[in-house]
């Protein structure tokens, strides 16, 4: 069930509308409900609106939500932010080096 | 538990005759020597790594984040315990004027670095909510069109007025999901946003937000002055910069009680409380060693804001400094405004 509402999450990225943005940032109370059902693993969902203010800390470019990986991915360093509990982890050194070939991602962290 | 209360005592007593003296020495140094008013810290290249201080102790610069990081990961289940305990609630009070010094509207968008438990953002949202809610009951009364167009836009799903937007900056993720698990207690959740990031590195990019506000954070960071250059940045021009942070008492009287206070009553609090004796060592001697009113003023205006200002409350215990961000990134690279970036 928590796949679907992620899956979701992203597709309607592109297509966000600020009453659709409010109605999920004021519906804890449905993640909270899903939380229990869900496996250990699972996070909260991101809040997809703060890609709007956030960039990595050392280029200062723009990122890439990864829903498969729930990390915040700069493409043109190579380098992936986790986002933990929902929360975003910008901090360089916890930051995680992607590997050339696709898919792939078992680099050792930075720092 | 006897045995442990003696050497608590016995260690309060040893200290407290190491500290008072060492407090002596550095009430007479600021008024002696002058110091250079960008480094409160002594720059000795020792194999390249310059050092800073970490309370009275002298540490490499690359150590002080990491010792400040354990510092807060160990307080931080107790801190807003341990803040009620220390400061006897006035905290509460302090950061109550902090917000009425800010004065913000709804559609403000907050930065709060080392925003940690979040306390600055929630009475951020409380004090917006509380001015939306009285300008909807004051506009029933005399309806104006800005109102009226107001409403049908945000019936109609389009974009109204903004909504106020709080972002909890903190370098600590402990202290951060305390401060998210308070939110979620109190049903906090509109506006409200968590990053984990470092002061000195901000994950934003430029002129974002209006307001950028770091409450007892500032001295906790290795380097001031690259904080003040990222603070600049990220605001908006017109942006503002507003710092809470312990400062230097004048009056010597009130400044012998509250040395007194500091060094023997808050790390034995430390110790009950929170079980941490050395965390709030450190926490009342990074106060000491943080530069006092004046000359954060001054470093203040070397980052470039402008229109800098700061007052003294509890007798200069706490201060609050503010500073304007007027021009935008493309000035201060001395490029006139027309010619292209």
């Amino acid at each position: 069930m928590f796949r679907r509402v992620a899956v979701r999450l992203v597709t309607e990225t592109g297509r966000v509308k600020n009453a659709a943005l409010i109605q999920r940032l004021t519906d804890p109370s449905a993640s909270a409900r899903s939380f229990s059902e869900v496996k250990e693993a699972e996070q909260p969902p991101f809040d997809e609106s703060l890609l709007e203010l956030l960039v990595c800390p050392l280029s200062k470019k723009p990122l890439r939500y990864e829903a498969e990986t729930n990390e915040l991915v700069n493409e043109e360093l190579g380098i992936a932010y986790p986002i933990i509990d929902g929360i975003p982890n910008m901090i360089p050194q916890d930051a995680r080096l992607l590997q050339k070939d696709a898919g792939a991602s078992t680099s050792p962290t930075l720092g | 538990m006897a045995a442990s209360m003696r050497a608590l005592l016995r260690r309060a007593i040893r200290s407290s005759h190491r500290n008072v003296g060492i407090a002596a020495a550095g009430a007479a140094g600021p008024s002696g020597c002058c110091r250079p008013p960008t480094t409160c810290r002594c720059s000795s290249d020792v194999a390249g790594d310059r050092s800073t201080h970490f309370g009275y102790e002298t540490v490499p610069e690359s150590e002080k984040a990491k010792k400040v990081y354990k510092v807060f990961e160990n307080v931080a289940q107790k801190y807003d315990t341990m803040n009620d305990a220390m400061s006897l609630g006035i905290h509460r009070l302090w950061k109550d004027m902090l917000l009425h010094a800010m004065h913000p509207q709804p559609g403000v968008q907050l930065l709060d670095v080392a925003g940690g438990t979040g306390d600055i953002a929630f009475r951020f949202l409380e004090y917006v909510r509380a001015r939306r809610e009285r300008r909807a009951a004051l506009s029933t009364q005399t309806l104006l069109w800005r109102h009226v167009t107001d409403d049908y836009a945000a019936a109609g799903g389009e974009a109204g007025p903004p909504e106020s937007r709080a972002v909890v900056c903190d370098i600590n993720k402990e202290m951060l999901r305390v401060g998210k698990r308070k939110a979620d207690g109190a049903g906090i959740g509109a506006g409200l946003s968590w990053v984990a990031g470092d002061a000195e590195e901000l994950p934003f990019g430029d002129d974002q937000f209006d307001v950028y506000t770091i409450a007892f954070g500032i001295r906790n960071v290795t380097r001031i002055d690259q904080a003040l250059q990222e603070a600049l940045r990220v605001l908006k021009p017109g942006g503002r910069f507003m710092c809470l942070e312990f400062s230097k008492v004048t009056n010597p009287v009130l400044s012998r009680l509250y040395d007194e206070y500091s060094f023997k009553v808050i790390p034995v609090l430390g110790e009950v409380i929170a079980g941490d004796w050395k965390s709030y060592q450190y926490l009342v001697e990074s106060i000491r060693k943080f530069p006092d009113q004046e000359e954060f003023h001054h470093l203040i205006e070397d980052a470039g804001f402008c229109c800098v200002k700061h007052q003294n409350f509890t007798g200069g215990v706490v201060a609050l400094h503010s500073g304007f961000k007027l021009w935008g990134a493309r000035r201060t690279s001395g490029l006139p405004a027309l010619m292209p970036a």
